[in-house]
């Protein structure tokens, strides 16, 4: 065993703990006997201590509240996807959505639950709007100056319309939603396959947060975010990858028009 | 709470340490984190019985991650930056951090992903070469060889980081 002729790998093998343990006495000597080696095992040792170092506060710190909502909050909830039949019923959530808000007195929405009461107002309108095309839109996307415009003066938002043809995305248009005392803007997308993709947008939103929204198995999904004063979430039934290739572009789009 | 959950909730401090050595910033690195565990749990079935969660979680995160870097440099995009790009670029990071936490932590974003991630799960996080092949999805030979290559890249850089600090004090 003593005879083995040992490399650089070795050097790697015996800092992770990876060298068989009869060899181990054979790689000491061997560094022993090749100065250089084992200098640089050494300098490999400690850039390792280093790495472990410069991150193991992390482990220790306390956990936000925004990751151990993710496990907890889901275990005390009903499974959310059984309203989630058909158009019909949706629609009957949506405006029973609208109907709370307006009994609320249009108190700021605000706690845990805002963001996904946001993507539930969104999927209820993607269900309603976006999936009816002959009645998906008030403002058609052919003039999106003005559809901007509209919908930035209904929102009190500096809104823009996303482009996402890259994503082979048509801007079909956009329309104006009651949001309890509010006004949420909807834009609707559409492709040659006649998927559609609806961004939902209002000016409601109190402390930075984003998650994804799942309206059950097979049902659309909603990405969302809040932010100061913002809320959006874009919906779509599209496979994960294409998903969030639209939804990358779409809110660097948005983000940059909400920046001026 | 069952036991499922709560050995997923034990997870995160460690999810947290490798997401943050990957990523960087705090609040990308906790984003992955937050995806991750929105995946683990819209997929408990997935978790096989008797499979350690700790392999499952980190597996689930790093194909986010693989995503997440696939699609900026589709982009040709430095990062992915939610909400406030100027944040994530100026990595204020953390105050406590020593200067060779914050150098070696720099160093190691110049390093491809697929070699900072093999560096971190063997060193940082101590899978063992088994299992860090499992959970990247690459042959122990491939491993070892990003391992290799990933502690030369890192070992160049933090010279190259000593030499220009001493070239400056030299020149003063």
């Amino acid at each position: 065993m003593s005879d083995r002729d040992f490399t650089e790998r070795d050097i790697h093998l015996a800092l992770d703990g990876e060298l068989p343990k009869d060899e181990r006495p054979a790689y000491e000597a061997w560094l022993e006997a090749n100065p250089e080696r084992k200098a640089r095992a050494a300098r490999l040792a400690d850039d390792v201590g280093l790495l472990r170092a410069a991150v193991a506060g992390v482990a220790e710190e306390p956990l936000p509240e925004r990751l151990t909502a993710v496990v907890k909050e889901r275990a005390s909830e009903p499974p959310r996807a059984v309203w989630w039949r058909n158009a019909a019923a949706a629609a009957a959530v949506f405006v029973a959505g609208a109907l709370a808000g307006y009994l609320a007195g249009g108190l700021p929405l605000g706690g845990e639950g805002e963001g996904e009461r946001l993507a539930d107002d969104a999927i209820a309108a993607y269900a309603t709007y976006a999936a009816d095309p002959a009645h998906a839109v008030e403002v058609a996307g052919g003039d999106r100056d003005y559809l901007q415009d509209w919908l930035s003066k209904r929102t009190g938002l500096r809104l823009v319309a996303p482009d996402l043809t890259a994503q082979g995305f048509e801007l079909l248009g956009g329309r104006i939603l009651p949001a309890g005392h509010k006004a949420a803007a909807l834009l609707v997308y559409r492709n040659k396959a006649g998927e559609q993709v609806s961004i939902y947008m209002m000016a409601e939103g109190r402390e930075k947060a984003r998650g994804t929204y799942a309206a059950g198995e097979t049902g659309p999904v909603a990405i969302w975010w809040l932010d100061q004063g913002f809320g959006c979430a874009i919906v779509s039934s599209l496979p994960e990858g294409r998903r969030d290739e639209v939804v990358g572009s779409a809110w660097r789009q948005i983000k940059e028009g909400l920046a001026g | 709470m069952d036991d499922r959950r709560r050995a997923i909730l034990e997870e995160i401090p460690r999810l947290r340490r490798y997401a943050r050595a990957l990523l960087r910033d705090a609040d990308r690195a906790d984003d992955l984190v937050q995806d991750c565990l929105e995946r683990a749990l819209g997929h408990l079935d997935n978790w096989r019985t008797g499979e350690s969660p700790r392999k499952w979680l980190f597996t689930i995160m790093h194909h986010l991650f693989v995503d997440q870097m696939r699609r900026e440099k589709r982009r040709g995009e430095a990062a992915m930056l939610p909400l406030d790009g100027h944040e994530a670029m100026s990595v204020a990071a953390d105050q406590t951090e020593d200067a060779a936490s914050r150098e070696v932590l720099q160093a190691l974003q110049a390093i491809s992903p697929e070699r900072r991630a093999a560096i971190l799960m063997v060193s940082v996080e101590g899978f063992s070469y088994a299992e860090a092949s499992v959970i990247l999805g690459v042959p122990a030979g491939t491993l070892m060889s990003r391992i290799a290559r990933g502690r030369d890249d890192l070992r160049a850089l933090l010279e190259d980081g000593a030499r220009r600090r001493s070239i400056r004090v030299v020149d003063r």
